[in-house]
């Protein structure tokens, strides 16, 4: 028996490298048929090695090599026929004399059903795929050049929410992403990215997007249940490059470009601000003053103006604060590879080096890369193969935020006094806003974050039998971050005070072990497939953080706390690990009825003991309808397919420990004895557990007219339980933290649709072309139960019936004017209308439960930041050698916060210490009814957050980018196979923004609150991809 | 063949689960403490000095200063700082943070001090005498906090023992128990402490029999005032008053000292008049995080008026960071302040004048000369030099022609403004690193000078005026050292009135984080407020003199009956 597999196998393989080998031979053989040398490429014309030619209604032909050329003796008036998985085929009549030069250029099919893509632990056919996954090619990835691969997710496939986050434009930050909405308010909802087939908990950030060659989205139960209790959020699987048969390929990719702001934060200037300030003088001390253009102002004595300020206003000085800080980033990318390999041995080796400077001067992101991998054939049974990925990256400037400082910065006080020396304190400014300048000079500032790491995975393949397959899959991720700040004495951190400096240590250590069997195998037209996993992981984390200030010189920086004054330490240590046990049965009849099981156990040392194991099972079914007899009659129908799947899977969104309780530090000292105590702040629950997402899903793959229409269509229905929800207890609880408790209940629904269409597809090389991928989703979340039955949780903003994230406040009707009716409706409201304290010209709210009074019970919901819908639009253009790509992408419904306009940084106080937003505020002669009275008195104008709230609607073009492929003739000369030059705009326009357009604002997107922050951006690169 | 791979296969699984990953699912903390650990010597050890670190979040922040000091006859707001509640106007309401704030510290702590008392009786490696006296400390500690509510809010939730369950109900209980309670606590405490701050082994900012008697006497007092009275109360507010006086403090080198001024002297906070302070050091890692609202001693800031926008001056660590979230009224600068000859204690709690320190701003002399200029002034010219006066109020009128010939900027009391006003500098700090830094100074919580006029308020309020006189007349005799006549300072039992003693309390504890609950106690708050208050008068209403159940608390009570809110708010 066992003799008779070996032999089977062995003339399996061998039939195998015969066809191999015989194609070419076969070629050389046909002499008296003329010789075709023709070269097969992508959409870009890079080169695409192993793309099939054979010539129509023969089994004769030809695969193309790794620069993409082929030869083949090819007779007059026949047709060519070149395909590649993943590629829309394409024929080519060849008429009575041949062309000696054959360049052919293949559009990407999205909808491939022989593609082969990668799955949880393992790969599969699209056709047999029963779950909802969104397949991201690496085409897709460089369409815009962008620092990490989840800015490359953008717009990029349906339930795929990306969002900057809080508006963060700083270089080497990672935007947010959401895959089919929140369902977890307390815990993590971002996905599970699996790298190479090993869970990654690394920063986004020290992957280069450059390696990656292509990431699988997987959305519904039936893809992600296999990883059980990380699966609730969806789960991003990132496959990198590996080396590929053939003599070695060298290419190089690099771009350059500039980064510059979006535009100036809308604030007042000098002469609008002095305005503004008597204004909120002569309202604050009613009789003082006769109006505003009361000379009284202007004297030395009154007060209201220092003297700089009176200067600045006699001889018209208005200083743009904004102007001064701003500059020009740049950014830059270089990646060198080179790949190849024999039958038995395949390797990949690329080095990377990637930089971009912000549009302030101290932020900085700076990234080297380094990566190989090796797979090696040992013998028959036996091949492994190992791939490690290491990042060297320091970011500089991550907190570096001067908007706070340089926004209210008084527009009548300039940076330099007389003598042209930097001022510190603002003058005009309450001795409170330092010179946002000062952080300049030289030594004055240092801020960084080192970060090093290797991700090296491994695996051993063993083929024990026909169809059965034991792999051995290891992973190890090693982290070091290490984290230093310096601020001198004269910088806006400390304002004139003692200099101060922090150094942090982090240390990561990850590793996975993985035991997988599997087992395929077909009876007839049963197709059997069976995968089985135990596997472990541990993750450890430790980190020690030091503080100090007055350092005994600038330079030493934080590199030496020795020499400075108020050393103080903090630690944590954290330690993982979940054993899992996975089995999963792929069955298929017919190639027309699929389906998967999956069950997956977990057991993490998260939970309490005696709660430690959950089980997440998954069922899923599909229905290969057009493989169908009865199909075969609509022939414009090329693939239709209805998939169903049902599951359960988990959030592991519990922090180690979080189940014991814990004691907060505090300090004290008694005289000279400096002590530390430690207080009760979080209360043991040993009931804490998972939260648990069962999903429904139903999709409909489709193809017409041979896939040049093709795409899905998938609605689902989430069900989250056992919620963890961090409880405000009462305060006379004595418990002073929010405690975690599985209580809550949240559902989202949604709809997804992706369509991919060949628009134009020219006859002939070099004709137009045009393409379209289109994703449009919606999801709609909402809380369903909350703790002990309530229906709404105010201190912590949960209503049931309203989504996460939802705005509890009062309802805004306008700014209470001056007149007789206004007021006798605020003095019934028993709200004062004369003296300083007057509401009238403040912003007047509802009375919504109608008891004459306003108090907290006239809040209510005012909207959520979930979207209505979501959408991107990619569309590609081809040109002889040129090619345009535009994408684009809208959010539509949501409401965001904007911090600045809630005085977030003291900026819109309307108290006129500070310079203001630039608004239309009420004056006693405007009626201005939507931005209230300037006012000295109060340090906030009352209700100031209803000002921050607008629609979060924006349609935005997310990159132009023009391409032009060197004519083969050229690259003969050059002895290239491939060179493309491009240019690219990353956020080139925003087309469509309420906040935008009507609010002054820079740009809306920020994943639901809009940080006070150094502005948006938007960059220009030029770049160059060559293969050798 | 295949047996040798199944072989490989079984082992490698063998030894992956063989070697005890179920082992792998214990967890085992280092980077943390958990609850449990309470129960051990160690654990008690830093619940006490957390203990004790929690009474920062109280005395010396801005929350507790402007719920006790602005919004009274004596200090209403400055120009800077929100202070709606001051101003008792319709922005002050449950939702208010600072009142919020102090509730929420208050039962944190108290659950703190339960954890000590409950938890000492089972850790049985500790000597009893160190842990008797542990949790002496903390019923002290925690009758301060009951205190605290008691007297802002009225009736509220008394949790007897350490909470370590989630708990989303709470209740009120009636302010009687809640009294019982904190009497029983300061009873207890005062069988064990030991006597006084410089007794043998006590650290400074330790709770000693004195403070507890000190307080004991307040407490009595104050619920004398209150509707939870009991009959002996006042009784029993000067028993204990005298006792500490007569007895417990001079056997312990507790007494007046001579100077008012010494009293709040930079560095003489554990002065032998001192009976209690919370602690702040010059240390920064374990001073605070930096003017947060959380542990600091911001006092220093709260009178500092806007001098550095006067010709001369610039701000520095001498005159502090101009916060002036307070000025004093009208009525407590030129009424109970009036007498400034024999009462020295005018010119020793307010800064009238302020030195030159900054030559570019110095003004010069406007040409013509000002009538009466003095000799040497040339137009144009510098009116002064660094080292001049730059600013004085001389506490009378002077006539515009004398401002305008005075080389620095004279203020009369008409001209005082929410900006720059006279500045009670009993806080003031200039020893602290930086000019925008908080205090390093203890604050003083607790001093004797108050145990003689709460001995002189239960003693007159229980008719026994002429045995009042005794000690309110001690006080006023020392505020005529060294240069008043401490015979012409003596008052007559005809001299007093519940009015008398407030005023004498004014005089003697301005600014000191107790006027607010003085005015409660003795029923005068929306009198007081109403004739001497010029941001609160035409506002304030007959809630205010209880402070509204804060929001937070109400909303988190998700279980059981809503947390009840206190009348009219």
């Amino acid at each position: 028996m066992k003799n008779l597999i070996a032999t089977k196998l062995c003339t399996a393989l061998l039939c195998c490298c015969t066809l191999l080998f015989m194609i070419p031979l076969r070629a050389q053989s046909q002499r008296e048929s003329p010789l075709i040398k023709g070269r097969v490429t992508d959409q870009n014309g890079g080169p695409l090695p192993g793309a099939a030619v054979a010539i129509k209604g023969t089994s004769k032909g030809s695969l193309t090599q790794a620069d993409g050329t082929f030869q083949l003796a090819v007779p007059a008036n026949s047709t060519l026929r070149v395909s590649f998985v993943g590629y829309l085929a394409q024929e080519i009549k060849i008429g009575a004399t041949v062309p000696p030069d054959l360049s052919v250029q293949l559009l990407p099919n999205n909808s491939d059903l022989n593609e082969v893509i990668v799955v949880g632990y393992g790969k599969q056919k699209k056709s047999d795929i029963t779950g909802a996954i969104t397949s991201i090619s690496e085409k897709s990835i460089k369409d815009v050049p962008v620092t990490n691969i989840s800015q490359a997710l953008q717009g990029q496939g349906a339930g795929i929410d990306v969002q900057k986050n809080g508006g963060n434009n700083k270089p080497g930050t990672a935007p947010k992403i959401l895959i089919r909405g929140t369902r977890s308010v307390n815990a993590s909802n971002d996905p599970l990215f699996v790298v190479d087939g090993i869970p990654y908990n690394g920063n986004i950030n020290d992957l280069n997007t450059d390696d990656v060659v292509s990431m699988e989205v997987l959305k519904d139960a039936s893809a992600t249940a296999i990883y059980g209790s990380r699966g609730a959020n969806g789960v991003i699987l990132v496959t990198t490059r590996r080396g590929r048969t053939g003599k070695p390929v060298v290419s190089y990719s690099g771009y350059g470009g500039v980064v510059k702001t979006r535009g100036s934060y809308p604030i007042m200037d000098g002469p609008t601000f002095a305005t503004f300030k008597k204004w909120a003088k002569y309202i604050n001390s009613p009789g003082k003053y006769t109006g505003i253009d009361d000379p009284k102002f202007l004297s030395p004595d009154d007060g209201s103006f220092t003297p700089t300020e009176i200067a600045s206003m006699k001889a018209g000085n208005s200083y743009n604060w904004q102007d001064l800080i701003y500059k020009t980033g740049i950014m830059t990318n270089h990646q060198l590879g080179v790949t190849g390999g024999t039958e038995i041995t395949q390797y990949a080796i690329s080095g990377g080096y990637f930089r971009e400077t912000g549009i302030y001067p101290g932020q900085s992101f700076e990234r080297y890369t380094v990566k190989a991998s090796v797979d090696q054939q040992l013998g028959k049974r036996f091949k492994v193969g190992l791939n490690s990925l290491n990042t060297y990256s320091t970011t500089r400037g991550e907190n570096a935020n001067p908007m706070g400082q340089a926004l209210r910065a008084n527009p009548l006080s300039g940076p330099y006094d007389s003598t042209g020396k930097l001022v510190g304190f603002v003058p005009g400014n309450a001795n409170q806003v330092w010179n946002p300048l000062a952080n300049f000079v030289p030594g004055a500032v240092e801020e960084n974050r080192k970060r090093f790491g290797t991700f090296t995975t491994l695996y051993v393949d063993i083929n024990l039998a026909e169809g059965l397959k034991y792999r051995f899959n290891a992973g190890a991720e090693i982290r070091s971050d290490v984290y230093g700040n310096f601020y001198a004495s004269n910088t806006t951190n400390n304002l004139g005070g003692p200099s101060s400096s922090e150094q942090q240590n982090r240390l990561t250590t990850n590793y996975t072990l993985e035991n997988l069997l599997t087992y395929d195998k077909s009876f007839g037209k049963h197709k059997l497939n069976f995968t089985g996993l135990y596997s472990l992981q541990q993750s450890q984390f430790q980190d020690a953080d030091y503080k100090n200030s007055n350092i005994a010189a600038d330079y030493l920086q934080f590199y030496a706390p020795q020499f400075a004054a108020n050393l103080t330490g903090t630690g944590t240590y954290q330690k993982w690990d979940i054993i899992s046990y996975m089995a999963r049965i792929n069955y298929g009849f017919d190639n027309r009825y699929m389906l998967t099981l999956t069950m997956r156990s977990d057991g993490s040392s998260r939970l309490a003991p005696g709660n430690k194991y959950h089980v997440f099972p998954s069922a899923a079914a599909a229905w290969n309808i057009s493989q169908e007899p009865f199909m075969k009659d609509f022939r414009q129908i090329s693939n239709l397919k209805l998939r169903a799947s049902y599951g359960t899977v988990g959030n592991t969104a519990i922090d180690p420990y979080q189940t014991l309780g814990l004691l907060t530090a505090l300090n004290y000292n008694y005289g000279s004895n400096n002590i530390t105590g430690a207080y009760q702040t979080n209360v043991p629950n040993p009931a804490l557990t998972w939260e648990y997402t069962s999903t429904a899903n139903i999709g409909l793959d489709f193809g017409i007219l041979d896939n040049r229409i093709s795409g899905t269509v998938e609605v689902y229905k989430q069900f989250t339980h056992s919620l963890l929800l961090p409880q405000t207890l009462p305060p006379t609880s004595g418990i002073p933290n929010a405690i975690l408790t599985n209580i809550g209940k949240t559902e989202n629904k949604g709809l997804e649709v992706h369509i991919s269409t060949v628009n134009i597809q020219g006859k002939n090389n070099g004709d137009f072309s045009w393409t379209t991928d289109l994703n449009f989703f919606m999801n709609r979340g909402k809380i369903t139960q909350l703790a002990n039955g309530v229906q709404q949780d105010i201190a912590n903003s949960w209503f049931v019936g309203q989504p996460i994230g939802s705005i509890y406040d009062y309802k805004r009707v306008g700014i209470w004017q001056n007149t007789a009716q206004d007021s006798a409706t605020a003095k019934g409201l028993g709200l004062n209308t004369t003296g300083s304290g007057s509401v009238i010209g403040t912003i007047r709210v509802e009375d919504l439960n109608g008891d004459k009074k306003i108090d907290a019970k006239d809040r209510m919901v005012l909207g959520s930041s979930q979207a209505s819908w979501q959408g991107g639009i990619t569309n590609r253009f081809a040109f002889k050698n040129f090619d345009f790509t535009v994408v684009a992408f809208a959010r539509v419904g949501g409401l965001l916060t904007s911090r600045l306009y809630q005085s977030g940084s003291f900026i819109n106080t309307f108290q006129g210490n500070y310079n203001n937003v630039d608004v239309h505020y009420w004056t006693p002669l405007n009626n201005e009814n939507y931005y209230p009275k300037p006012n000295a008195g109060s340090t906030n104008t009352p209700y100031v957050s209803l000002l921050s709230y607008y629609d979060a609607t924006y349609v935005k073009i997310r990159s132009l980018s023009l391409g032009y492929n060197l004519p083969a003739s050229a690259l003969k000369k050059l002895n290239a196979s491939a060179i493309r030059f491009y240019a690219t705009a990353e956020e080139p326009f925003i087309l469509f923004s309420p906040y935008r357009n009507k609010y002054k604002g820079l740009d809306p997107e920020s994943a639901g609150t809009l940080a006070v922050d150094t502005p948006p951006t938007w960059s220009m690169v030029f770049g160059i991809n060559v293969t050798l | 063949m295949k047996k040798i791979h199944i072989v490989i296969y079984s082992c490698l699984l063998a030894v992956l689960i063989g070697t005890g990953c179920q082992k792998k699912l214990d967890e085992q903390p280092r980077g943390l403490l958990t609850p449990d650990f309470l129960s051990t010597a160690q654990g008690l050890q830093l619940a006490i000095d957390a203990a004790y670190g929690g009474t920062r979040n109280v005395w010396g922040t801005q929350d507790y200063f402007t719920m006790t000091v602005i919004g009274t006859d004596e200090f209403i707001s400055g120009i800077d700082g929100n202070n709606d509640i001051n101003k008792y106007n319709s922005n002050y309401t449950p939702s208010t943070g600072t009142v919020g704030n102090i509730w929420k510290t208050c039962y944190t702590f108290i659950n703190n001090c339960n954890g000590i008392i409950d938890y000492a009786p089972n850790v049985s490696t500790m000597d009893t005498a160190v842990k008797n006296r542990m949790v002496a400390e903390a019923k002290f500690l925690r009758a301060n906090l009951y205190f605290i509510l008691v007297q802002f809010w009225g009736d509220v939730t008394l949790n007897e023992h350490f909470q370590s369950d989630i708990i989303t109900s709470a209740s009120r209980a009636p302010m009687a128990s809640v009294y019982d309670f904190i009497l029983k606590d300061l009873q207890d405490a005062i069988a064990v402490l030991p006597a006084g701050p410089s007794s043998a082994g006590v650290l400074p900012g330790k709770a000693t029999k004195a403070a507890a008697m000190h307080l004991l006497a307040k407490v009595y007092l104050t619920r004398a005032g209150s509707t939870a009275k009991k009959a002996d109360d006042y009784r029993n507010a000067y028993t204990v008053a005298m006792d500490l006086i007569n007895n417990v403090a001079p056997a312990n080198g507790l007494r007046l000292l001579d100077d008012f001024k010494d009293v709040y002297k930079e560095g003489n906070e554990s002065n032998s008049e001192v009976l209690w302070t919370v602690q702040h050091t010059s240390n920064l890692a374990y001073n605070g995080p930096n003017n947060s609202s959380g542990t600091d001693n911001v006092l220093n800031h709260m009178w500092v008026p806007r001098y550095e926008e006067q010709g001369g001056m610039q701000r520095s660590t001498l005159y502090g960071r101009p916060y002036i979230r307070c000025i004093p009224t009208r009525w407590l600068l030129d009424t109970v302040f009036n007498e400034r000859v024999n009462d020295t204690r005018y010119n020793k709690t307010f800064q009238t004048a302020w030195i030159a320190n900054f030559a570019p701003s110095i003004p010069s002399w406007p040409s013509p000369l000002p009538a009466g200029a003095p000799l040497g002034a040339k137009p144009g010219a510098a009116k002064f030099k660094v080292g001049d006066t730059a600013i004085f109020m001389p506490g009378y009128d002077v006539t515009d022609a004398q401002i305008a010939a005075a080389p620095y900027k004279l203020m009369p009391p008409r001209s005082y403004t929410t900006a720059l006003s006279p500045a009670m500098f009993k806080y003031f700090d200039t020893k602290r690193l930086d000019m925008n830094y908080p205090s390093i100074r203890p604050v003083i919580v607790y001093r004797l000078a108050e145990t003689y006029l709460i001995a002189a308020e239960a003693l007159f309020m229980d008719g026994r005026a002429g045995d009042a006189l005794t000690y309110i007349n001690a006080i006023r005799r020392r505020a005529a050292y060294p240069s008043g006549n401490p015979q012409a300072m003596e008052v007559q039992a005809s001299d007093l009135s519940q009015n008398f003693i407030l005023d004498e309390r004014s005089r003697e504890l301005c600014g000191e984080l107790t006027r607010w609950l003085d005015l409660v106690r003795t029923g005068k708050l929306l009198e007081r407020v109403r004739l001497h208050n010029n941001d609160g008068r035409s506002n304030i209403q007959a809630k205010h003199v209880l402070r509204p159940i804060p929001q937070t608390q109400i909303d988190a009570v998700t279980t059981g009956p809503e947390y009840p809110q206190n009348a009219g708010w």
